[in-house]
C-alpha cells in the first residue's frame, strides 16, 4: 500500500506540472485507433486530484484492511483502480479512454464483491453495474461518434443533428458516472457498501473524472460552446443539487448520507459548468472562464473534502462498528484527531467561511449570477431559478453537515462502544489529517488554483486576475484577510470570556436529564421534513396497541421514500422485464430457429445497405 | 482617503460595533410606546449587556469544546459582516471586500456555529431552534440571493458599495425591479432580525421560538457576546436596507446624513410591523420567504420586459 500511495503521489506531482507548465507533455488527440497517451493542462487539474486524494486513501487502507485473503486482494485491487482512472484522464484515442472507462467501473465492482459477501450486496453491484452500463453506452457513442466525426483529432467539428446527439449522449453517459440526477440511483446505493477506502474514491475521484469526461466533451469535441446543452447542464444541475441535498438532509446511515451529498455537489459543479456554456456562447469569454474555474475548483474542493469524510467514515467505522446516525454520538471526545479532521471535511462542505467548501461556493453562485445579469429574458430567468436553487441547496448542505457533526461528533455517547473507542491507527489518522490540511489550505488561498483553472478555458482568462479571488465585478474575497480576520476576532473574543463557573445541568424543564430525551436525526430534520412534505412525501405509520382501553405500545415507523426510483426506475425496470419475457418466446432452443434468425437479419441488413447505403 | 471615507469608515465600525445594542432597543421602545405601554429606554441593551458582562458563564454538564467556541466564532462572524457591509457607498479601506453574496457564508456560519453547540451542549430547545433556524434559512439563502441579483441588475456587479451607488437617486424608482428588490430586502431584514412575523424576539416559550432557543444554555459573557451579536446583525442588515432600499442621494456626505436618519426610520418601521403582524406559524414561514423569492423574479422579469436592456 505505501508503494501504491508513493505512485499516486507522483501521478498528482506529475499533473501538477503539466498543469503549471501550461504545455502538454505526450500525443495530441487523434481519432485513429491505436493506443495514444498523453497529458495536457486539462488532464493535469484532474491527476493532481487522483493523486491528492488517492495518496491518503492509500494510505488509509494500510491500516483500514483487515491482513486477510479478503483485505489484502481488496488492497491489491486499489492501484489497479487508481491507474484506470489515471488512463481516462491521460487517454489520447477512444479506444484506451473507453478501455479505461470499463476498468474504472468493473474494478471496484470486483472488490466490493470480494470484500462484502452478503445477498443483498450483490444485489447492490448488480444494480451498479447494470445502470452504469446502460448510462455507459452514452459514452462509447458519444466517444465514437466523436472519433468517426474527427473532432477527437481536433480536424473539424461535428454540426447540426450530430452535434446535438454527441453533446446529448455524453451528457447521459458522463451524467450517469457522476450521478447527476435522474441518472444517480445507483451512486447512493453503492458507494456505502464499498470498503471505506474504495468509497472515498468512488465519490470523491471516480465522479470528478467523470466530470473530467464531461469538460472534455464539451470543451474539446462538440465544436462551439452550445446555449441549449448549458441550459440543460443547468437545469440537471440544479435539480441535482437541489434533489442530493434534501435527500441528503434526511437519511439515516452516515455514508449513506454522504453519498447523497456527493450528488448534491456534483449538481453544484454541473450547474457551473451549464453557467459557462451559457455564458461563453453569449460571447462573455472572462466570466466563461470563471465559471468554469468554478466548477473545476468545486469539483477538487468535494474530491479532497468528501474523500476525508469517507475515510473518516472508515475509520468510525474499525473504531464502534455499525454507522447509522442515531447510534453514535460524542466520538469527538474519544477520536480528538480524527474527528478534528471529519469535522474540517463537514465545514468544508456546510460551504461556510473560512473553509474551501465557502470559497468554491462564492465563485459558483457569484458566476452563476452573472447569467441573469448578462442574458436576455429567457436564460436570464432560468439563470436565477437555479441561482435560487443552488442557495437553497447550499443551505440544505449546511443542514445535512451540522446533523451528521452533532450526531457523530458531538453530544452524548448514544451506545456503550461509542464511550469506549479509541483513536484510529496511525496510518489512518495521518491520511485523515493531510486532507484536513489541503482543505484548511484551499480554503485561505483559493486565489492560485482558480488562476490556473480558468485559464483552461478556450481563449483563457484575459487580464482579468483572479488571485485572491480579486473578481471585477465583485466585491472581492480576499479569502486568506476574511479567515485571518475571524479567526483574530474569535480568539478575543474567546480571551475576553474569562473563566467559567463550574458546570450546571442542561435545562430539561426541570427532570432528570435521561438519555432517551436526546435528539435523533429524524427528530433534527423534523421542520425540514414538515416544511417541504410536498416535495420529500414522507411515509408515516404509528400504529396504537391498546389493550383494554390502556394503550400498551405505540409503534411509529417513518421514511423518506426515494422518488425518482419510485417513478422512474420502478417502470423502466418493469417494462424491461416485461420486454425480455417477450423476448424469451423467441428462443425456443432450436438450432435451426436461431440459424434462420440470422440468416433473416443479414438478408434484412443487406436490403437495408442496398437501399439506403447507395451514397 | 477622503474625508468622507474617513468619515465612512468611522461610522461603519462605532455604528457596527457601539451603536449596534441601539437598534433593538429602539425597535422595542417605539414598539412599547405603539402598544401603549411605556417601555423600557431604547439604552436597555447596554444595560443588560453590562449586568451579563460582569458575570461568569455557565456551560452545562457534558459541553465540549465547541460549545465553548460557539460564541467567540459568533461573534467573528458577525463582526466580519459589519466589516464588508460599506456606509454611504464608500467602499471599507481594510481589505476584507465588499461582496454581497460572501454575506451569505458569513450568516451562514453564524448559523451553523450555534446549531453545532446545540448539538454539543444536547440541549433539546438549543436543538429545537437551530432545527427550525436551518430550516427557514433554506428559503432565506435563495431570498438572500435573489434580492442581491435583482439589486444587482442595474450595476452589473456584486459589490456592495456599486449596489448602493445604482440604487442613488430618484431614477432607479421609476423601475418596478427595484420596488421588488426592496420588498424582498424587507423580508430577508425581518428573517436576519428575527423579527415578527418570522420569529418573536420577546418570546422564550418552547413552541414559538427559534433565534432565541440556541441561546437558552448560555449566560453570563458567553451570552452578552451572543447578544452583541443578535444587535450586530440588526444593524448590518438595517444598514444594507438603507443603502438598497431608502431613497439617497449621489454624493457621500449627504448620503451619511439619509443613513442617519434611515436607522431610526427603519426602526420605526420595524416596531410598525410587529405591532401590526401576529407571528406567523413556524411552518408557515417558508412559504412568505419564497412568496418573496417569487416577487424577487418577477423583479427580474420586468427588468428584462420593460427596458429590454
Amino acid at each position: 500500500m505505501t508503494v501504491q500511495a508513493a505512485g499516486a503521489l507522483l501521478l498528482g506531482a506529475a499533473g501538477a506540472a503539466v498543469l503549471l507548465g501550461g504545455h502538454a507533455v505526450g500525443g495530441a488527440f487523434s481519432g485513429e485507433i491505436g493506443p495514444a497517451v498523453g497529458v495536457d493542462p486539462l488532464s493535469g487539474a484532474f491527476l493532481v486530484v487522483i493523486g491528492v486524494v488517492g495518496a491518503p486513501a492509500c494510505l488509509f487502507a494500510r491500516g483500514y484492511l483487515v491482513p486477510d485473503r479478503a483485505g489484502r486482494a481488496v488492497g491489491a485491487l486499489t492501484g489497479p483502480f487508481l491507474l484506470a482512472l489515471a488512463s481516462v484522464v491521460v487517454a489520447r484515442d477512444a479506444t484506451t479512454f473507453l478501455g479505461g472507462w470499463e476498468l474504472m467501473t468493473a474494478i471496484p465492482a470486483a472488490a466490493v464483491l470480494i470484500a462484502r459477501r452478503q445477498p443483498a450486496v450483490r444485489r447492490t453491484v448488480f444494480e451498479y453495474l447494470a445502470i452504469t452500463h446502460l448510462g455507459g453506452v452514452g459514452v462509447w457513442l458519444a466517444l465514437l461518434l466523436a472519433a468517426e466525426q474527427g473532432s477527437l483529432g481536433g480536424t473539424s467539428g461535428p454540426g447540426g443533428a450530430t452535434r446535438a446527439a454527441l453533446l446529448a449522449l455524453a451528457l447521459v453517459g458522463f451524467g450517469t458516472k457522476a450521478g447527476l440526477v435522474p441518472f444517480h440511483a445507483w451512486l447512493p446505493r453503492t458507494h456505502p457498501v464499498a470498503p471505506a477506502h474504495l468509497s472515498a474514491l468512488m465519490s470523491g475521484v471516480m465522479t470528478t473524472v467523470a466530470v473530467y469526461g464531461l469538460v472534455r466533451t464539451l470543451r474539446d469535441w462538440a465544436g462551439p460552446p452550445s446555449e441549449a446543452a448549458g441550459l440543460v447542464l443547468l437545469a440537471l444541475g440544479a435539480v441535482s443539487a437541489l434533489g442530493g441535498a434534501l435527500w441528503a438532509a434526511v437519511q439515516r446511515d452516515l455514508k449513506r448520507l454522504l453519498a447523497f451529498s456527493t450528488i448534491e455537489n456534483i449538481g453544484i459543479v454541473a450547474a457551473a459548468l451549464g453557467a459557462w456554456l451559457v455564458l461563453a456562447a453569449h460571447g462573455e469569454n472572462g466570466w466563461a472562464a470563471i465559471a468554469l474555474g468554478a466548477a473545476l475548483l468545486h469539483a477538487i474542493v468535494h474530491a479532497v473534502a468528501k474523500g476525508l469524510l469517507f475515510l473518516g467514515a472508515g475509520a468510525l467505522e474499525r473504531a464502534v462498528g455499525d454507522l447509522a446516525l442515531d447510534r453514535l454520538g460524542g466520538l469527538l471526545r474519544r477520536l480528538p484527531w480524527s474527528g478534528g479532521a471529519m469535522l474540517a471535511g463537514l465545514i468544508a462542505l456546510a460551504g461556510v467561511p473560512p473553509l474551501a467548501g465557502f470559497v468554491s461556493e462564492w465563485l459558483v453562485l457569484r458566476s452563476v449570477l452573472e447569467v441573469p445579469l448578462s442574458g436576455p429574458l429567457g436564460p436570464a430567468l432560468a439563470g436565477a431559478l437555479v441561482l435560487a436553487a443552488l442557495a437553497a441547496a447550499a443551505a440544505l448542505g449546511a443542514y445535512a453537515a451540522v446533523a451528521v457533526a452533532g450526531l457523530v461528533l458531538l453530544g452524548p455517547p448514544r451506545r456503550p462502544e461509542c464511550a469506549e473507542a479509541s483513536e484510529a491507527a496511525a496510518p489512518m489518522r495521518s491520511a485523515l489529517l493531510a486532507l484536513a490540511g489541503i482543505v484548511l489550505a484551499l480554503g485561505a488561498a483559493p486565489g492560485v488554483p482558480v488562476d490556473v483553472l480558468a485559464d483552461l478555458a478556450p481563449g483563457g482568462l484575459e487580464g482579468a486576475g483572479v488571485a485572491g479571488l480579486v473578481v471585477p465585478g465583485t466585491g472581492r474575497l480576499p479569502a486568506l484577510a476574511l479567515a485571518g480576520a475571524l479567526v483574530a476576532v474569535a480568539l478575543v473574543a474567546r480571551l475576553l470570556r474569562g473563566t467559567p463557573a463550574p458546570p450546571a445541568p442542561v435545562w430539561v424543564c426541570g427532570q432528570a436529564r435521561s438519555p432517551r430525551l436526546g435528539w435523533t436525526a429524524a427528530g433534527f430534520t423534523k421542520p425540514l421534513r414538515l416544511t417541504l412534505d410536498a416535495l420529500l412525501r414522507p411515509a408515516r405509520e404509528v400504529e396504537v396497541i391498546a389493550a383494554g382501553g390502556l394503550v400498551q405500545e405505540v409503534r411509529h415507523r417513518a421514511e423518506v421514500p426515494h422518488p425518482v426510483e419510485a417513478y422512474v426506475y420502478r417502470p423502466v425496470a418493469r417494462a424491461a422485464l416485461a420486454a425480455a419475457e417477450v423476448a424469451r418466446r423467441i428462443q425456443s432452443g432450436s438450432l435451426r430457429a436461431y440459424v434462420a434468425w440470422l440468416i433473416g437479419l443479414v438478408l434484412a441488413l443487406l436490403v437495408a445497405v442496398r437501399l439506403w447505403g447507395g451514397a | 482617503m477622503s474625508g468622507a471615507q474617513a468619515a465612512a469608515a468611522a461610522v461603519q465600525v462605532a455604528g457596527g460595533v457601539a451603536l449596534a445594542p441601539l437598534v433593538p432597543g429602539l425597535v422595542q421602545s417605539a414598539k412599547a410606546r405603539l402598544q401603549g405601554r411605556r417601555g423600557a429606554s431604547p439604552l436597555q441593551p447596554y444595560r443588560e449587556l453590562r449586568r451579563l458582562w460582569r458575570r461568569t458563564p455557565v456551560q452545562p454538564e457534558g459541553a465540549g469544546p465547541v460549545y465553548r467556541a460557539a460564541p467567540a466564532v459568533v461573534v467573528a462572524a458577525l463582526a466580519v459582516c459589519v466589516a464588508v457591509v460599506p456606509v454611504a457607498g464608500q467602499a471599507p479601506p481594510w481589505g476584507l471586500g465588499s461582496d454581497a453574496l460572501a454575506l451569505l457564508g458569513l450568516l451562514a456560519l453564524a448559523r451553523v456555529a450555534l446549531a453545532v453547540a446545540a448539538w454539543d451542549s444536547g440541549s433539546g430547545f438549543a436543538l429545537m431552534g437551530s432545527a427550525r433556524d436551518l430550516t427557514f434559512a433554506v428559503s432565506g439563502e435563495a431570498l438572500l440571493a435573489l434580492a442581491v441579483l435583482v439589486a444587482a441588475l442595474p450595476a452589473g456587479t456584486t459589490d456592495l458599495a456599486a449596489l448602493g451607488a445604482a440604487a442613488a437617486g430618484a431614477g432607479v424608482w421609476g423601475e418596478p425591479a427595484h420596488w421588488c428588490g426592496a420588498l424582498a430586502l424587507g423580508l430577508v431584514v425581518l428573517l436576519e432580525t428575527g423579527r415578527q412575523p418570522i420569529d418573536n424576539p420577546d418570546t422564550h416559550l418552547e413552541l414559538t421560538m427559534v433565534h432565541e432557543g440556541p441561546l437558552l444554555e448560555y449566560a453570563g459573557r458567553d451570552l452578552a457576546l451572543l447578544q452583541w451579536a443578535a444587535a450586530a446583525r440588526h444593524w448590518v442588515s438595517l444598514a444594507l436596507a438603507a443603502d438598497l432600499a431608502v431613497p439617497h442621494p449621489v454624493e457621500a456626505w449627504p448620503r451619511l446624513a439619509v443613513l442617519a436618519a434611515a436607522i431610526p426610520a427603519l426602526c420605526l418601521v420595524l416596531a410598525v410591523v410587529e405591532t401590526w403582524q401576529a407571528k406567523l406559524r413556524l411552518l408557515v414561514v417558508p412559504r412568505l420567504l419564497w412568496a418573496g423569492a417569487g416577487i424577487a423574479l418577477l423583479g427580474l422579469v420586468s427588468w428584462y420586459a420593460g427596458s429590454g436592456a
